[in-house]
């Protein structure tokens, strides 16, 4: 996942305002949080800035996948161990024999499932940070190779 | 449902729909999913045959031999294993799995040191000791499934509040992460020195910090287990007085030895009385001419000098896959995967006893096979 920081490197740095925003540092904050779209940033799209700008799209590929509660999972760092699964306070709550039990989960569209050996995200609509918009972390607190982030915390 | 056969979690609730298997981790979706990839085929000296070919040039090498070594097993059933100590009698041959973990899968047998079902450590378990294992990484789903992170009958409020996780272990593994709130990672140089250490607190006596914390949990409820992996084993070595006396203090003792039937392989031989060998001693010793190799990889795994003996030998290999062991082998003989093309039971790492639930049919299986050896000799 990238930082604001390793996506400012990138980009031409001269506080230009022609995004809208004041520096080029807090544009790479809403590039990130998805409140700004690269395409805001005319100068990066001149010939000089070509292999630049390549490699911030293929940055924000990771950014992309992001849900709307900002979820993100990182499947080449999950083993598919369950942990998140089965910590998920809606999980436990919507399905105590299955997930909340330790079993494989139950629910026909819960927010998270081992599929193949990798964790998908299903239905993040029944996530708390959506709904609730709490803050919840418990999924990503009990994953201890990090394939599970955060946008905002990033 | 299907019962994974990754690692001795053994898991019995996968679901499996054309493609997709839900639930598995990764090692075992991969075992699944990855079913048809580099499979054997029958071989006498490298060339092709057919399978009763293969069976019978390893009976005439077998009655040609001096003295066989048996090796592996751990990915057969009960009923293979069974075979195979029968034609180990028959043979005299050495028997071993190449875990570490025998003297105390005895003791659990002679009952001299208590061990207890994963069932009920999710149902009573407070605290709870991964020592010497990096378990999310070797039985990916063991803290999620069974011990840590699940709501059991007198624990259902949860991990924050109704366990408490203690990993020791020479440096911050992946599962030491996992030691954040109502948890601690204890970081061990000398195994046998923190036990004495506990052994101290547990009967009022002066130890550190940690230590202290932890045994002021311990003694908060009647139901505590210790998950003791290869580590633990190696930082005992053969003083095992200590840690028997640890576990009756603290409560139960559960291994986690990954190899999937590990423990059935240790029950079978302790049941047909026959002491476990160790290959790589009998190899530099040169005390057999003949190995039959069966769903394990030694040459991969052993030291450079000793897997060098190992290659001269007589080699009869039984095994789905190809591996570097069979490459050089004399003899392969086809097998099936176990609990993927083939049934049978099989013991995950408690002891407990599991059903298997084969997907596909096979015609030959490890018991099938060592079960025409056997005749043929
Ligand atoms: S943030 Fe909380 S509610 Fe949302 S998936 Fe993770 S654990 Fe579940
Ligand atoms: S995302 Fe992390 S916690 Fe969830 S299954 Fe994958 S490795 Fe385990
Ligand atoms: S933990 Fe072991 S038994 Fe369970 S799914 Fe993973 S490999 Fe299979």
């Amino acid at each position: 996942m990238p930082s604001p920081m390793d996506i400012y490197k990138l980009l031409p740095k001269t506080n230009c305002k022609l995004c809208g925003e004041q520096t080029c540092m807090s544009f790479a904050f809403k590039l990130i949080k998805k409140e700004k779209k690269l395409e805001d940033c005319k100068p990066l799209f001149e010939p000089e800035f070509e292999e630049q700008r390549r490699k911030i799209e293929e940055m924000l590929k990771v950014v992309e996948k992001a849900t709307e509660t900002g979820l993100i999972v990182n499947e080449d760092l999950c083993i598919g161990c369950g942990n998140c699964i089965v910590v998920c306070p809606v999980h436990v709550y919507e399905d105590p024999e299955g997930a909340g039990s330790g079993f494989g989960i139950r629910l026909e569209k819960p927010i998270l499932r081992v599929e193949n050996g990798i964790v998908r995200v299903i239905d993040v609509s029944l996530c708390r940070r959506y709904k609730e918009k709490t803050i919840c972390v418990a999924c990503r607190e009990n994953c201890p190779t990090s394939a599970i982030a955060f946008l905002e915390e990033l | 449902m299907w019962v994974c056969t990754g690692c001795s979690c053994l898991c019995d609730d996968i679901e499996i729909e054309g493609d997709v298997i839900r639930h598995a981790c990764r090692i075992g979706a991969g075992l699944y999913l990855n079913r048809s990839v580099a499979r054997t085929e029958p071989l006498i000296d490298g060339k092709q045959t057919d399978i009763d070919s293969a069976i019978e040039r390893a009976v005439e090498i077998l009655k040609d031999s001096k003295r066989v070594a048996i090796y592996g097993l751990n990915n057969s059933t009960l009923e293979a294993q069974k075979i195979a100590m029968k034609l180990a009698e028959k043979i005299s041959a050495y028997v071993d799995n190449g875990s570490k973990f025998g003297k105390l899968a005895e003791m659990i047998l002679r009952k001299e040191i208590p061990s207890t079902t994963l069932e009920n450590v999710k149902d009573y378990a407070y605290v709870i000791f991964y020592w010497g294992c990096d378990i999310h990484n070797s039985m990916p789903r063991h803290m999620s499934r069974y011990t840590y992170y699940p709501r059991g009958k007198k624990r259902q409020r949860g991990y924050e509040e109704d366990r408490f996780l203690v990993v020791v272990d020479v440096r911050k593994s992946h599962t030491a992460m996992l030691a954040k709130k109502n948890a601690i990672f204890i970081k061990s140089d000398d195994d046998r020195k923190i036990i004495r250490e506990f052994l101290t607190a547990l009967e009022g006596g002066i130890a550190s910090g940690d230590v202290l914390r932890v045994v002021k949990e311990i003694k908060k409820s009647d139901f505590n287990v210790i998950f003791g992996g290869g580590g633990l084993i190696e930082g005992l070595g053969n003083e095992l007085e200590e840690f028997v006396r640890f576990v009756s203090n603290v409560g139960y003792f559960i291994p986690t030895d990954y190899r999937t039937n590990s423990m059935g392989f240790f029950k079978s031989l302790f049941e047909a009385g026959i002491p476990k060998a160790n290959l790589e001693d009998l190899l530099i010793d040169e005390a057999v001419d003949t190995a039959i190799i069966v769903g394990s990889d030694p040459l991969d795994s052993m030291p450079f000098d000793v897997a060098k003996k190992l290659a001269k030998l007589k080699l009869i290999v039984i095994d789905p896959k190809v591996s570097f062991t069979s490459k050089i082998a004399d003899v392969v003989i086809p097998s099936a995967i176990s609990g993927v093309e083939c049934g049978g039971r099989m013991l995950r790492s408690d002891f407990t006893e599991v059903e298997l639930k084969p997907i596909f049919k096979s015609e030959f299986d490890d018991a099938k096979i060592l079960k025409s050896i056997l005749g043929g000799l």
